[in-house]
């Protein structure tokens, strides 16, 4: 009878044993934290917490020292030292920055133009807080500084050069898509398998989730019927980003007008087609680039591109219509609840 | 003799209802987590005097019970109305066929396996009305039934060998000074 | 100490019975932990019928009229529990913070569950935009 006791205390010590076998499998650990002015979340598959903690620390690690590189605010940066020695002599700059703005640049001529880093010049003029519509002489000004034709890239000596005085990039159209891409190249050298990267709306997504499952992004509703129905459509993505520019993200409404951070570079003036766009495609740097591309060019060139790139994309345009590209329309969940259409 | 058959059945229902209204005052770590101590009284009797005795103790018990509560025919009274009567059928059932199979802690074990189940079923039928809640609470209510059923089992078992030592005696003496 | 004397009453079938029940819960809970996807969802139903449907990563709290008054139900920090409750036993408020599975208040007929699989709801895990 003895033995039978200390069989039974055996099971029950069994029992914690138990329990912590089954921290074994995958789990999704999420952690956000304040970077890039803006807030980031990493997602990440492991059995580990442990190993997922470390990833995700050396993710946003990374997301931080390129924040420290190429930030436009921050006088630190270098990104600020070019914008500081426009006109004046050639910057030499990280492998990361220099990256960078090589991708902005191809971006601008695929983009005929409708994407350019150099709208800093212009892009400075804006206070959405202070909400200021800047004079259309400061405007005129300074539209002929905004060129991505004027950077002259010395990749031998590591350099980067603005041609005219006053030029000033402004990577805020595609660096926190950039960071979302270097994120997850940390995580997979990590040997994490499956993760998720949010840097604002900028997303990349990662392997799978541990049901199996491809990770499900939200596409945000510009103009939301309720706090809790905020979602315009919903969508799987497998090894894809995705990212959002909308009239909504910053913004000022005078005298019945939104006036709002996507710029034209041609105007200096809010573009006025769409209400969101939002691109899907392999690489978030892409996305964040081309959804500011898309918005300015407007819904129908917008479409053309999109389809002539190859990604996919969803449109509202100024009128509060959606409009899907091809590749994506059997894919996508519409989510909003119906409802007349109506513009901003 | 019969006088003395109710008396016992009525002494050990007060007691029974004294353990049940003690045990709300208990605070325990869970929420879910209670330990059911009046089945002592009822498994003890039943295991002594009988089905009947057991099961009239737990309908005296629930019923009496839900007057001071001020649950009666309420959802609440519903809940442990069943819970009580399938519980105790079962260890009666166990007691009868099985005689000797099981000691008052297996016994004990049963009566609230069923006890805790008939109660999370009755509550999806009456109220939480979705069946994924009930399968997440299944294993932690098993859990606890494992646990609350064990220790009663063991404190039922320790007062049937310590009555059963007094058998011949006077019931009262039995019960005033156990 | 009679505890010694019941040692000897413990029979091979109380061992197999307790044995039997501890593999099934546990296994179970293993089940359960497996099945159960972390919520990003709360959803509070009276009398069994969905009245609130929120996102768990939005703090927020909200009043849940149920038959004996009114429950406050807070959200905060991927967290939710239930702050106020006209029930007498107030079971719901002790049982804290959950982050799945859910609060059952049993008098006031509330259920506060996170995330149900409910019908392939496909839930979203990041918003772009």
């Amino acid at each position: 009878m003895k033995k039978k006791f200390i069989a039974l205390i055996a099971v029950l010590s069994i029992f914690p044993a138990l329990f912590s076998c089954n921290l074994g499998k995958e789990k999704i650990y999420k952690d956000s934290k304040i970077a890039m002015d803006t807030i980031v979340t990493i997602n990440i598959v492991s059995n580990s917490k442990k190993n997922a903690r470390l990833a995700a620390s050396k993710a946003f690690g990374e997301i931080e020292r390129l924040s420290s590189l190429i930030n436009f605010y921050s006088d630190g940066s270098e990104l600020s030292k070019i914008n500081r020695n426009a006109g004046k002599k050639p910057v030499h700059v990280s492998p990361e920055t220099m990256d960078l703005i090589k991708d902005s640049i191809v971006v601008a001529k695929k983009s005929g133009g409708a994407f350019d880093p150099t709208i800093g010049a212009i892009s400075v003029l804006w206070d959405f807080q202070k909400k200021l519509i800047p004079g259309k002489r400061d405007i005129s000004k300074r539209l002929k500084l905004v060129s991505y034709k004027n950077i002259i890239i010395n990749e031998k000596k590591q350099t980067v050069y603005l041609r005219k005085k006053g030029m000033m990039i402004d990577l805020g159209g595609i660096a926190k898509g950039y960071a979302a891409d270097r994120a997850i190249d940390i995580l997979s050298s990590s040997g994490i398998k499956a993760a998720m990267v949010s840097v604002a709306g900028d997303i990349r997504a990662y392997g799978l989730k541990p049901d199996g499952k491809p990770w499900m992004v939200g596409i945000r509703d510009p103009r939301p019927v309720s706090a809790t129905e905020n979602i315009l459509a919903a969508l799987p993505l497998k090894n894809m980003a995705i990212s959002t520019s909308g009239d909504y993200q910053r913004f000022f409404i005078k005298d019945g007008v939104r006036y709002h951070h996507l710029l034209i570079p041609w105007t200096g003036m809010p573009a006025g087609g769409c209400q969101s766009v939002s691109v899907i495609a392999d690489k978030a740097v892409i996305t964040d680039s081309f959804a500011t591309a898309v918005f300015i060019l407007g819904p129908e060139k917008g479409m053309r591109l999109l389809e002539k790139m190859g990604y996919g994309g969803v449109i509202v345009d100024y009128y509060g219509r959606v409009h899907i590209t091809e590749g994506i329309k059997d894919k996508i969940e519409i989510k909003r609840p119906e409802r007349k259409n109506h513009s901003g | 003799m019969l006088s003395q058959d109710n008396l016992r059945l009525a002494l050990l229902s007060a007691y029974a209802i004294a353990i049940h209204g003690f045990e709300k005052l208990i605070p325990t770590p869970i929420p879910w987590l209670r330990f059911g101590l009046a089945n002592i009284i009822t498994l003890t009797a039943m295991v002594m005097y009988g089905f009947r005795a057991g099961m009239t103790i737990t309908l005296i018990r629930v019923t009496v019970g839900s007057f001071f509560t001020g649950t009666f025919l309420g959802p609440a009274f519903l809940l442990s109305f069943g819970a009580g009567v399938v519980s105790t059928t079962s260890m009666g059932i166990v007691i009868k066929l099985m005689p000797r199979v099981f000691s008052p802690v297996g016994i004990s074990l049963i009566g609230a396996m069923f006890h805790n189940i008939t109660q999370l079923l009755l509550a999806y039928i009456v109220f939480i009305k979705r069946i994924e809640v009930v399968i997440i609470l299944t294993p932690i209510i098993l859990i606890i039934g494992i646990l609350t059923g064990v220790m009663n089992g063991i404190v039922s078992g320790m007062l049937i060998t310590g009555l059963n030592k007094y058998r011949s005696n006077d019931v009262n003496d039995v019960i005033v000074n156990p | 100490m009679r505890l010694r004397d019941l040692k000897g009453k413990i029979t091979p079938a109380d061992v197999i019975l307790l044995f039997l029940l501890l593999a099934i819960s546990i296994s179970g809970l293993i089940f359960i932990d497996n099945v159960m996807p972390q919520g990003t969802e709360v959803i509070i139903d009276v009398n069994g019928k969905q009245v609130y449907m929120l996102p768990l990563n939005t703090d927020k709290s909200v009043k849940v009229k149920g038959p004996l008054g009114d429950t406050l139900v807070e959200i905060r920090d991927g967290k939710v529990r239930i702050t106020e409750s006209p029930c007498p036993n107030k079971i719901c408020i002790k049982q804290g913070w959950i982050k799945r599975g859910a609060i059952v208040c049993l008098p006031n007929r509330i259920v506060v569950r996170v995330n149900s699989t409910k019908d392939g709801n496909r839930k979203v895990d990041a918003i772009t935009g």
